[in-house]
């Protein structure tokens, strides 16, 4: 009975249906009381956003899985504390983090919202060794700014560690080295292909690995990520720790470890060879697959079969890296080729493998290593090394023949999965690795770089929600909003029910001073999502934009009851109550929007204005160079920081900063405008004019910078001129206050300066 | 500035317009400040003046001249007041005269505009500005509306609302001049 209950309660969970789920898995405990079917009740009622029955339940549980529901149900419950404990209890220190990546996913959230960055840092790296797919993971390293290149995160050791997952047996291997090959493309990952491959050819071929050791060796290492200690030609399938299916095909292996060996370093130098690899350890066997496996899964391993084709290892490493270009796994076949003639013989599946498609190749691996195509054909040769080298792998051992016999099928079949997977994984992290770059380049605001990298993407990924809205925030923090614009768009057209990033979208509508669709699309948001912040952010930003600072402060609010976590959505309430005045409140809204997160700039300066028109310059100057140092390319940032440098009276600091700014975006015209105020400031009259008149053909309709020069004229005592600068400025329809003050410095137009009212 | 719908002649002002209708770079200046008039009946203090509702209304309680003081935190600039009066409900409890003074404080409070309504109706407009651009604003700690008679000579006197307006502060602190080109404005905040 309990089977059965159990099997109900799963089959309601899958199909969503949680009052069936929750009512049976309620029978089953009390039927048949256990910490399992306790942690099934309490799936039900997370899945069921009803975390705290899931707590009550699991309260006291002690089970790896057990803790870790109960931390996410204290997570959902925000009760950090309780969540804390039970992930990583304070009085076992060694005990296991329940459930691994996920575990330490976890916990990680849990201390960057209790703002311990470097224990959460510690713990997402953890997660992403674990499981480095775990995309979640990387987006918090990025934001949190610790976020290492994204080639060596998803990298060899990324793909060895997915065959593993996926492959249950040596197969993972293989698709290691498969995959390895792919990673080979990459040079960051060739190095780590070198090392692995050096390091699996010692594994696989033990002693008879000569080849590989040589391989190793004249695989040129770029990265040599200590592989190299693989020279030794161990006869280490010990090394290959990874694939514990592989242990046990090893003792097989053991028999056929110099021809897989061969394959493999024949497939050395490309991504691909682990391709052929996987091929010809079909062929070879269980027990070549075996130490094959340690070798793919290594991935690195894949850019070390690269590089065990030693001979043309370098050459083979180039060629992948520059057959990789395109698909990963066909540059290593070329490369396959290059050192397969090396081997020839031995290799010849290895480095068919590497070239070419890993997929195309793993199929055709399985079938032959013929790795006599050493041509540099990517493809081809990955295929016929393969049947090279499956008939060589079998000829050099009879053992391996007889292993063969048994499993040359299954090996194949074997062969074919693992270099599936490899090829699967590589291409899956290939692709994350330029998501990956490319968002770790936009946290840290080089948006012009992140730009390049997106663009790199394929056509079909390019053009969807989540790689287009980030686009859109690239343009958007380099000041370019007709571009985010588009970009946002298109990202609404590419999803239409995302809400990721709309807040940024409405903030560039705002900047465009575009009321109708910014209505039109805080309208849309919150008949998609009346629970999402990003909605209510949007409909804040269009009261704001018709100046009815109070109903935007509301929505604002709103979206922070909705989401106390959502840091913008406080920097956007601080912007409201500084705009009527509270500026008590203010500066609270833009500290607990730093509170959520430290390196969100627009609070940094939120807080430097607020300073600035308090008139508190040293404070306004400090916090204006903390959203610098967050954001070093905004040249808005700077010339603020610039106006706070000569509201203390810095002028040559500031006039520094402002030269910088100026450089950053050619147009922005606000530094300049800074610039020429300074120069004032400093009597350089003649300095400050020539700005103007630079800004006069930039922005030839704005009025303050025709009042400056009339000022400066008048103080020049050039009062025809001055008369017709004010007289332009009032053409250009100042504000009233702006109207005042120019017609009275019309009036006072003979009157020394000492009287003049000047702000 | 809206004037009356009716149009003015030299201090009188005619009518009233029945929305409120004020420049987008004038702003309310007077919600942090502290208000307080002469006399009052209870029920219908200071506090209907400020609650936006023209259902309400302050009713004096003493003898003429009536005053509503308005004191500011900080010297601020002031260029309109509105009123909401209603003749056709208030009859003989509709102010007439009105005097509009400002200072540092009591002591030396004096008069910058004088107005006459003519059976008003609905909000009226009174610029404080002066005849020089110079002065446009009125810059001050405190102002004081006198009510110096109604119509038909009533003692007491009935206000549903008043409004202060100033110039909007420079959404760009510590710059001389506002910015009004497209091009300023888009590069002159991070929001």
């Amino acid at each position: 009975m309990e089977a059965i209950l159990t099997e109900c309660v799963q089959n309601s969970l899958r199909h969503f249906m949680y009052r069936n789920a929750i009512f049976m898995c309620e029978r089953l405990c009390a039927e048949f009381p256990s910490e399992t079917n306790s942690q099934l009740l309490a799936v039900c009622y997370l899945q069921n956003n009803q975390a705290y029955s899931a707590y009550h339940i699991l309260k006291g549980n002690h089970m790896a899985h057990s803790r870790y529901l109960f931390a996410q149900s204290c997570f959902k419950m925000d009760l950090l504390n309780e969540a804390e404990a039970a992930l990583c209890p304070p009085n076992e220190s060694s005990a296991e983090i329940p459930n691994g990546a996920a575990g330490h996913y976890l916990l990680g959230l849990i201390y960057r919202c209790t703002d311990r960055r470097k224990s959460a840092i510690y713990h997402f790296n953890q997660a992403l060794s674990l499981d480095p797919l775990l995309w979640a993971a990387y987006e918090e390293l990025c934001i949190l700014g610790a976020a290492e290149e994204a080639a060596t995160v998803f990298g060899d050791a990324a793909s060895l560690c997915i065959q593993k997952q996926h492959l249950p047996h040596g197969l993972g291997s293989k698709s290691m080295q498969a995959s390895a090959e792919d990673q080979g493309l990459i040079s960051s990952r060739n190095v780590g292909a070198e090392d692995l491959s050096p390091r699996h050819l010692k594994n696989i071929h033990g002693n008879s690995q000569r080849d590989a050791a040589g391989n190793y060796h004249s695989a040129p290492q770029p990265g040599g990520t200590g592989s190299q200690p693989l020279n030794g030609g161990p006869t280490t399938l010990s090394f290959y720790s990874t694939p514990s299916p592989m242990a046990a095909a090893s003792q097989l292996s053991g028999v056929a470890p110099p021809p897989i060996c061969r394959n493999m370093q024949i497939n050395g130098p490309n991504s691909c060879a682990t391709g052929a690899d996987s091929s010809p350890r079909s062929t070879v066997n269980s027990t070549i697959q075996a130490p094959r496996r340690k070798f793919v899964d290594e991935g690195k391993l894949r850019k070390v079969s690269g590089r065990l084709f030693a001979d043309s290892a370098p050459r083979r490493s180039i060629r992948l890296a520059t057959g990789d270009s395109v698909a990963n796994t066909n540059s290593n076949v070329s490369t396959v080729s290059g050192n397969g003639t090396n081997h020839s013989s031995k290799y010849l599946g290895g480095s068919k493998i590497a070239t070419g498609s890993v997929r195309p190749v793993t199929g055709r691996k399985g079938q032959s290593w013929s790795n006599e195509n050493f041509d540099e054909g990517i493809k081809h040769d990955g295929y016929d090394d393969s049947r090279n080298s499956s008939t060589t792998c079998s000829s050099p051992s009879s053992e391996s023949r007889s292993l063969d016999q048994e499993g040359p099928t299954s090996a194949a079949g074997v062969c074919l999965s693992g270099s599936r997977v490899a090829v699967g994984a590589s291409d899956l992290l290939a692709l994350l690795r330029i998501l990956g770059e490319g968002y770790r380049l936009s946290c840290g605001y080089r948006c012009q770089d992140a730009l390049d990298v997106y663009v790199k993407l394929p056509q079909k990924q390019y053009n969807t929600g989540w790689v287009l809205s980030q686009v859109g925030k690239a343009y958007f923090e380099m000041v370019d909003y007709v571009e985010a614009d588009h970009a946002f768009n298109l990202a609404r057209l590419a999803s239409p029910y995302s809400l990721e990033g709309m807040d940024v979208y409405s903030t560039v509508l705002y900047h465009l001073k575009e009321d109708m669709k910014l209505s039109y699309l805080a309208q849309e948001l919150i008949s998609t999502d009346r629970l999402a912040p990003q909605s209510w952010c949007a409909m804040g930003n269009c009261y704001s934009l018709q100046k009815d600072h109070e109903t935007a402060l509301k929505n604002f609010q709103r979206a922070v009851q909705l989401d106390s976590r959502f840091a913008y959505a406080h920097t956007l309430c601080g912007h409201e109550y500084v705009a009527l005045e509270d500026f008590e409140n203010g500066i609270k809204s833009y500290q607990s929007a730093l509170r959520v997160d430290t390196r969100h700039y627009n609070a940094w300066y939120g807080l430097g204005m607020v300073y600035l028109r308090q008139e508190k310059f040293e404070f306004s100057e400090h916090h204006f160079r903390m959203a610098f140092q967050i954001n070093p390319r905004s040249s808005v940032i700077m010339s603020y920081l610039g106006t706070a440098l000569h509201a203390l009276k810095r002028n040559k600091e500031a006039l520094e900063i402002m030269e910088k700014a100026i450089m950053a975006d050619k147009k922005n015209p606000l530094p300049l405008y800074q610039k020429a105020n300074i120069l004032v400031t400093m009597e350089n009259f003649d300095g400050a004019l020539e700005v103007l008149e630079e800004l006069k053909e930039y922005a030839p309709r704005e009025s303050s910078v025709y009042a400056l020069m009339g000022r400066i004229y008048k103080r020049r005592d050039m009062y025809d001129k001055a008369m017709l600068h004010f007289g332009l400025a009032l053409d250009m329809k100042p504000s009233a206050t702006d109207v005042a003050t120019i017609k009275a410095a019309i009036e006072k137009l003979h009157v020394p300066d000492e009287i003049e009212d000047n702000l | 500035m809206a004037e009356s719908s009716e149009g003015e002649e030299e201090g009188k002002l005619v009518g009233g317009d029945q929305q409120l209708v004020v420049d987008d770079d004038l702003c309310e200046m007077a919600k942090k400040a502290a208000w307080s008039v002469s006399s009052c009946k209870p029920g219908n203090g200071v506090l209907s003046l400020r609650d936006d509702n023209l259902d309400t209304y302050w009713q004096s309680d003493g003898a003429q001249p009536h005053l509503v003081n308005i004191q500011f935190q900080k010297k601020v600039k002031l260029q309109l007041v509105v009123l909401y009066v209603d003749f056709k409900l208030d009859e003989s409890y509709t102010p007439s005269k009105i005097s509009i003074r400002a200072g540092d404080g009591f002591h030396n409070l004096k008069e910058i505009k004088a107005i006459e309504l003519v059976k008003p109706a609905g909000w009226v407009y009174i610029s404080l500005s002066g005849n020089d651009p110079r002065e446009t604003f009125v810059n001050t700690f405190m102002l004081q509306i006198a009510i110096l008679s109604n119509h038909l000579n009533g003692r007491d006197t009935h206000v549903r609302q008043i409004k202060v307006y100033g110039p909007r502060p420079n959404p760009i602190p510590h710059q001389a001049f506002q910015f009004t080109s497209r091009e300023f404005i888009t590069y002159s905040t991070v929001r």
